[in-house]
């Protein structure tokens, strides 16, 4: 899914590269330089080559690292690929758990759970869970805050 | 919304106050509930005297015995009340609802008139005196009037058993409703007016739902009920979250003579600071207020800009250009050269004393108290405002310094406060002074960090330089080859500049644990160690770049529901990191660790 993703994404951002590149050179105002006009095509094409291997690389290297655990008392997640990221949330701390599915989500019968706290930066993400995980382990994450709560700040 | 207060239930719905006499006047009753538009002899009974002493509340007299419901007697049982069930338990009882003191109508309208006044002289004056734009200026004038006493008129609040209400508004009325308990502080501001006046305002900071906070402004009462709603409402949320009765006997105490006329004679006070004239040249230290006339004259200018504009429309502007300009192509340019300088030379010589007299004016008998359970900070000369900070809401502090009070060896102090907003100004705790002495202050009022601060790796001295110095380096060399030579030299200048800024960088970072307090510092222009209790940390995150990963290094956050949201540990060590984590928080941290590599960076 994160492929399809990435794809889609790529593939609007490349269109508009193109676009404007194809608006400069036919267009060719007097004030663009004239390297601009002459490698103007430069830079969709770099994207597109970028794009590619970042189309087939980084969602299965995504895959790889990311991890999640949801124990009694604490969620961990690690994420990123080139970036690595590790975050502790004690569950007595959540304030709010939210459960997501976009339309592309839905597709893959995956969804995103999404766990706050009273900080911003203790909020974690966790995305492309089966989607009966994520229900359940809302739920319970839910019931589990409540039955923790303290004042969670 | 309607006046069937018959069963008041204890806590739900409590009976608005002056209903409570109508209860046993049936036929009163079906006028009263409508309080946005006061009936003339409800306003009437209510208006208090700005005078008046703080607990005498004007009771409705329609009842002939006026109803004791007035201050909540600590620990007493439900005050009788005549007759009306007392709604909450510890005798808190709902006060009669108030309206904001009369001689907001005389400061309101100066207060919008403030604002409007600029673009009413300058319509007046580009209109010419047209008696139509002074007509509708007029008109202007006196549509604020009526403003403020509708406002006057209309606005009443009232602090109930659980909730504090404030109603407003004549056409469109709003209604906002604030439960006690989820106070947060109050706020007790006067401006210059407010002060010849004998008036402040009161905002009530409350959590709202989301985490973000919901304000009531009571603009403006008398200063004696501002001090007796501050101390009503913090009492009152104490009671209601049962505080009082585990806690100090002594914060009900002091809490409870608020009603009293003499509210200064608090036996639960504790005063912690209070500023000495010396702090007052710290100011020079400061650069936002050594800029301050810069601002000043950049907003001057600008005024004077605009002024000019509107008059060379008028027909003599031109003469005066021309001989104006004259006047330059003879003798004047030399002149006007020495003029520019002189004032140039001015400015500068004056940054110092007009930072000292805008940080004096802000800061002005700065004092720092605790009342109760809170902290109390006091400052400004014109504007005096009071801010309270609840010490259970307090996680802990930060130090911020710059470079130049570095050099002298001070430091200013600011609480990390959950829920509070506009922190940058509201939870100083000090202004800039000398580090033994605010050192001192923290150990009375708050938690002191003994612990040290372990240093980063070397690796993050190279990240630190790297990143002050590289940018520049970089654009100096494009420069080299691009640009004009004294742009390069300029780049360049700045990418050496970088290097002492690195070192100092790296030589803030550091982060420590003294077993009750964790402790992250980072930054050089403005260095910020923070000190975070251990148990308000809600979670940590790691994060490491692709570059971090080789030499080992990672950030660590250290979330916190309070000031910033997070502190940073940046660059340091990846394993002591871990360590550091799994020491401070074991439960959470540990249970991971078992698993081995998984906390590790894969190689």
């Amino acid at each position: 899914m994160w492929r399809l993703e990435t794809a889609i994404v790529s593939v609007v951002f490349a269109a508009v590269l193109c676009g404007a590149a194809w608006g400069v050179t036919a267009a060719a105002w007097s004030w663009v330089p004239d390297p601009v006009l002459r490698y103007a095509w430069w830079v969709p094409g770099l994207y597109g080559a970028y794009a590619v291997a970042e189309i087939a690389v980084a969602p299965s290297w995504r895959y790889r690292v990311h991890r999640w655990e949801v124990t009694a008392d604490v969620i961990y997640t690690r994420t990123g690929w080139l970036s690595r990221r590790w975050q502790l949330v004690p569950v007595s701390r959540i304030q709010t758990v939210d459960h997501k599915q976009g339309w592309l989500e839905r597709l893959f019968r995956v969804a995103t759970l999404k766990v706050q706290t009273a900080s911003h930066a203790g909020s974690s993400t966790i995305e492309g869970l089966d989607a009966a995980d994520a229900q359940r382990i809302s739920e319970e994450l839910a019931a589990r805050a409540a039955e923790l709560r303290d004042d969670a700040t | 919304m309607s006046g069937a207060t018959s069963a008041p239930g204890p806590g739900a719905d409590e009976p608005r106050p002056h209903d409570e006499p109508d209860v046993h006047s049936p036929p009163a009753a079906p006028n009263a509930p409508t309080p946005d538009t006061p009936a003339p002899e409800v306003s009437g009974a209510y208006v208090p005297t700005p005078d008046a002493p703080a607990h005498d509340i004007p009771v409705p007299t329609a009842h002939g015995a006026p109803a004791p419901d007035v201050p909540p007697v600590p620990g007493g049982p439900g005050v009788p009340d005549s007759g009306v069930p007392a709604p909450a338990a510890a005798g808190i009882a709902p006060e009669a609802e108030r309206a904001l003191s009369p001689l907001t109508l005389v400061t309101a309208p100066i207060a919008y008139l403030r604002n409007a006044i600029v673009p009413l002289v300058v319509a007046v004056v580009a209109g010419s005196f047209n008696p139509w734009v002074l007509g509708s200026a007029a008109v202007a004038i006196a549509a604020m009037l009526v403003g403020g006493f509708v406002t006057w008129r209309t606005f009443r609040y009232q602090v109930g058993s659980e909730r504090l209400e404030i109603r407003r508004g004549l056409i469109s009325r709003s209604r906002r409703s604030i439960p006690l308990e989820r106070i947060r502080g109050v706020d007790v501001t006067s401006h210059l007016l407010h002060r010849l006046l004998g008036l402040a305002v009161v905002r009530i900071d409350a959590a709202g739902g989301g985490g973000e906070s919901e304000e009531g402004k009571l603009d403006a009462v008398t200063a004696a009920e501002a001090e007796r709603l501050r101390r009503e409402l913090l009492h009152r949320r104490a009671v209601l979250r049962g505080e009082t009765a585990a806690g100090a006997p002594a914060a009900e105490a002091g809490t409870a003579p608020g009603a009293e006329p003499a509210p200064e004679a608090d036996a639960d006070e504790d005063v912690y600071f209070t500023m000495p004239r010396g702090w007052y040249l710290y100011a020079v230290l400061s650069l936002g207020y050594l800029l301050t006339p810069f601002v000043a004259l950049a907003t001057v200018l600008g005024f004077l800009g605009q002024v000019a504009d509107d008059l060379a429309s008028s027909a003599d502007a031109d003469a005066a250009a021309q001989r104006a300009y004259a006047w330059f192509d003879g003798t004047g340019e030399q002149a006007l050269l020495a003029i520019a300088i002189g004032a140039a030379v001015v400015l500068v010589a004056l940054m110092p004393v007009s930072a000292v007299v805008s940080y004096a004016i802000a800061h002005w008998g700065f004092t720092l108290r605790r009342r109760g359970d809170a902290l109390v900070t006091e400052r400004g000369l014109f504007t005096r405002r009071s801010v309270t900070l609840e010490l259970r809401r307090v996680r802990g502090h930060e130090l911020l310094d710059n470079p130049l009070e570095r050099l002298r060896r001070a430091v200013r102090l600011r609480a990390v406060v959950t829920g509070l907003g506009d922190t940058a100004t509201r939870a100083t705790l000090l202004p800039i002074g000398p580090r033994d002495r605010v050192g001192e202050v923290v150990e009375r009022a708050l938690i002191p960090y003994r612990g040290p601060l372990t240093r980063h790796p070397g690796a993050a001295l190279r990240r630190r330089l790297f990143r002050a110095v590289a940018p520049f380096a970089a654009a100096a060399a494009v420069a080299a080859f691009l640009a004009p030579p004294w742009v390069a030299v300029a780049l360049a200048a700045v990418a050496a500049l970088g290097v002492p800024l690195g070192v100092d960088r790296y030589r803030a970072l550091g982060h420590g644990d003294d077993g009750r307090q964790v402790s992250v510092r980072s930054g050089s222009l403005r260095r910020a160690q923070a000190v975070v209790r251990r148990d308000a940390i809600i979670g940590w995150t790691w994060r490491q770049t692709l570059f971090q990963r080789r030499p080992g290094l990672a950030h660590l956050e250290l979330a916190v529901g309070a000031g910033g949201g997070a502190y940073t540990a940046i660059d340091a060590g990846f394993d002591d990191a871990v360590t550091f984590a799994a020491g401070v928080s074991p439960e959470l941290v540990r249970p991971f660790l078992v698993e081995g590599p998984d906390e590790r960076p894969a190689p």
